[in-house]
């Protein structure tokens, strides 16, 4: 096995393994910070798969800015609500969770579909694109593809984006300014 | 095979750089600290306390590791080593000379400001672990001001970035000096490709970037959270702020890290705005000065001084600024450094067009 496939696996256990730790985890401090783990080590996947700009937005969006949202609202919230939420039902399958069971049991039925249409070897389409020499290379610049691709292809989502944004952005800045008193 | 070792090797050197860096780092600010203050700073150990930082570390290495008893341990315990590994992993796509980076990434700046901002989530950690109100207080202060922060200093490296069209550290330098393939204009206005030097630097290319480098700098300052916007290790206040708790080596890691950060933005800086490894000297005739000051050692030359300028002078306003209170520090950032910020981002596009067409 060379390094690289080593460094896939060690970046795929570390993933699981910290996601698995904190569903089960009842220290929700600590479960945040592993949290921190699994969004790192899924960019780290990111990286395997060319995808160098989605792993980078990814720490900057994900672990830069929406974990630190939720270690501030953790920080923030009030204690006996934690308390609560922390000594709630400990059985893993419990019945208040069925909408969760219905989500991972599709998720899992999706994925299982999936890699059985895939089959054991590359689909149809990579290795199409692999005979018209349409893929990318690892020393590729993909920011260039991106770059044009948003600006033109994708133009009406980045734009609906970009307005919903705006409407959040401007949304905040209403609820935090204080009322003149009347 | 090989080249796994040589990038052991190379973690290994820019490790050895930081630490070096740091004591060197520590002993001038606190002889720059004597001089703003009219005092002499250390003067017992070696000759004028050349030896103060060493036997200070000596002293951090020998301490006993002391976990306060309500504190959680694994958290605790981490937040070091995540602090410091954030502004290590900074390092390793900083170009030092022409074709001499640890790692050429296309998207080299890019990377950089997302990997900084793991710092903010091992703060948090830190003064979630200590179980301290202290440091709690000081670490949500750090992470607050970091998250804003980051806003005017990312537009501000956007702006130069939309005149060098490139995230590659690499390219943004070589696009500032003589080796450049493209045009490069003095002020939009005079060809200076072959001339080099000072006058191809971006700031000097574009000269909004003027500003917008000075946007950069104060928001870096309050990213290290060094003084005029250190409020979350104000001592007055907050003890130490979300490092209370924390002694001998685990104390020295938060320290090289805080040290490791203030040359990493400085040399942000020097690369985006400053030239990076370019040198300053343009040819004149047949004084070819910017041919002569080009090259591998040379490039680490320009780099380290003009960065260790740069530090310089954030320790020199370390120590000649007061503190801002929590409301100036963000109304600062909101009110003048973020709309300064999107028009500077706003001039660059019209630049890009307009004048350098």
């Amino acid at each position: 096995m060379n390094i690289t496939a080593l460094v896939f696996y060690v970046f795929a256990t570390l993933a699981i393994g910290s996601a698995l730790l904190l569903v089960s985890m009842r220290n929700i401090a600590r479960s945040l910070f592993l949290f921190f783990i699994v969004l790192f080590s899924v960019a780290g996947l990111y990286v395997f798969a060319l995808a160098d700009f989605v792993a980078i937005t990814q720490i900057l969006v994900y672990v830069g800015g929406v974990l630190i949202l939720m270690l501030f609202a953790f920080m923030l919230s009030n204690k006996e609500l934690l308390n609560d939420l922390q000594i709630g039902t400990s059985h893993f399958f419990a019945l208040p969770a069925w909408q969760s069971l219905v989500i991972a049991v599709s998720f899992l039925a999706i994925l299982v579909y999936t890699s059985l249409q895939l089959g054991a070897d590359e689909p149809g389409w990579i290795a199409a694109s692999r005979e018209a020499g349409t893929v990318l290379t690892p020393t590729d610049q993909t920011i260039q593809h991106i770059g044009v691709q948003i600006m033109t292809r994708y133009l009406l989502p980045f734009e609906i984006v970009s307005v919903l944004l705006m409407m959040a952005l401007i949304g905040a800045a209403h609820l935090t300014r204080k009322e003149a008193t009347s | 095979m090989v080249f796994y070792i040589t990038y052991i090797v190379v973690g290994i050197a820019l490790f050895g750089f930081i630490a070096g860096f740091t004591l060197f780092a520590v002993y001038s600010e606190r002889k720059i600290a004597g001089f703003v203050q009219d005092r002499l700073g250390p003067m017992e150990t070696g000759k004028h306390g050349t030896l103060q930082t060493l036997a200070d570390i000596l002293k951090l290495i020998q301490k006993e590791f002391i976990t306060p008893a309500a504190a959680d341990k694994i958290l605790f315990v981490a937040a070091p080593v995540i602090i410091f590994v954030a502004v290590f992993l900074g390092f390793a796509v900083m170009p030092w000379a022409p074709g001499l980076a640890p790692s050429a990434l296309n998207l080299g700046l890019f990377y950089v400001i997302a990997i900084i901002s793991v710092d903010a989530i091992g703060l948090l950690m830190a003064g979630w672990g200590s179980n301290n109100k202290f440091s709690l207080l000081g670490s949500m202060r750090a992470v607050a001001q970091i998250v804003s922060y980051e806003i005017p200093s990312g537009l501000a490296l956007i702006s130069a970035v939309m005149i060098t069209q490139t995230l590659h550290m690499q390219e943004i330098v070589i696009n500032q000096g003589i080796a450049s393939q493209n045009t490069l204009l003095f002020l939009g206005l005079w060809d200076v490709s072959n001339i080099g030097g000072l006058l191809a630097w971006n700031v000097f290319q574009a000269p909004h970037l003027w500003v917008a480098y000075l946007i950069f700098f104060i928001a870096s300052l309050a990213e290290c959270n060094r003084a005029p916007f250190d409020i979350p290790e104000a001592e007055s206040e907050l003890v130490g702020g979300f490092h209370t708790e924390y002694g001998g080596l685990r104390f020295a890691f938060v320290f090289l890290a805080e040290y490791a950060m203030m040359f990493l933005v400085a040399m942000i800086g020097v690369v985006v705005f400053l030239g990076g490894w370019n040198t300053p000297l343009p040819n004149m005739g047949s004084v070819r000065l910017a041919d002569w000051t080009t090259g591998w050692i040379w490039g680490i030359f320009w780099t380290l001084s003009k960065t260790l300028l740069i530090v310089g002078v954030q320790m020199w306003i370390r120590w000649t600024l007061p503190r801002l209170r929590a409301d100036q520090l963000m109304a600062l950032c909101w009110k003048v450094l973020t709309p300064l910020a999107f028009l500077c981002m706003a001039i660059s596009g019209v630049w890009r067009v307009w004048v350098m067409g």
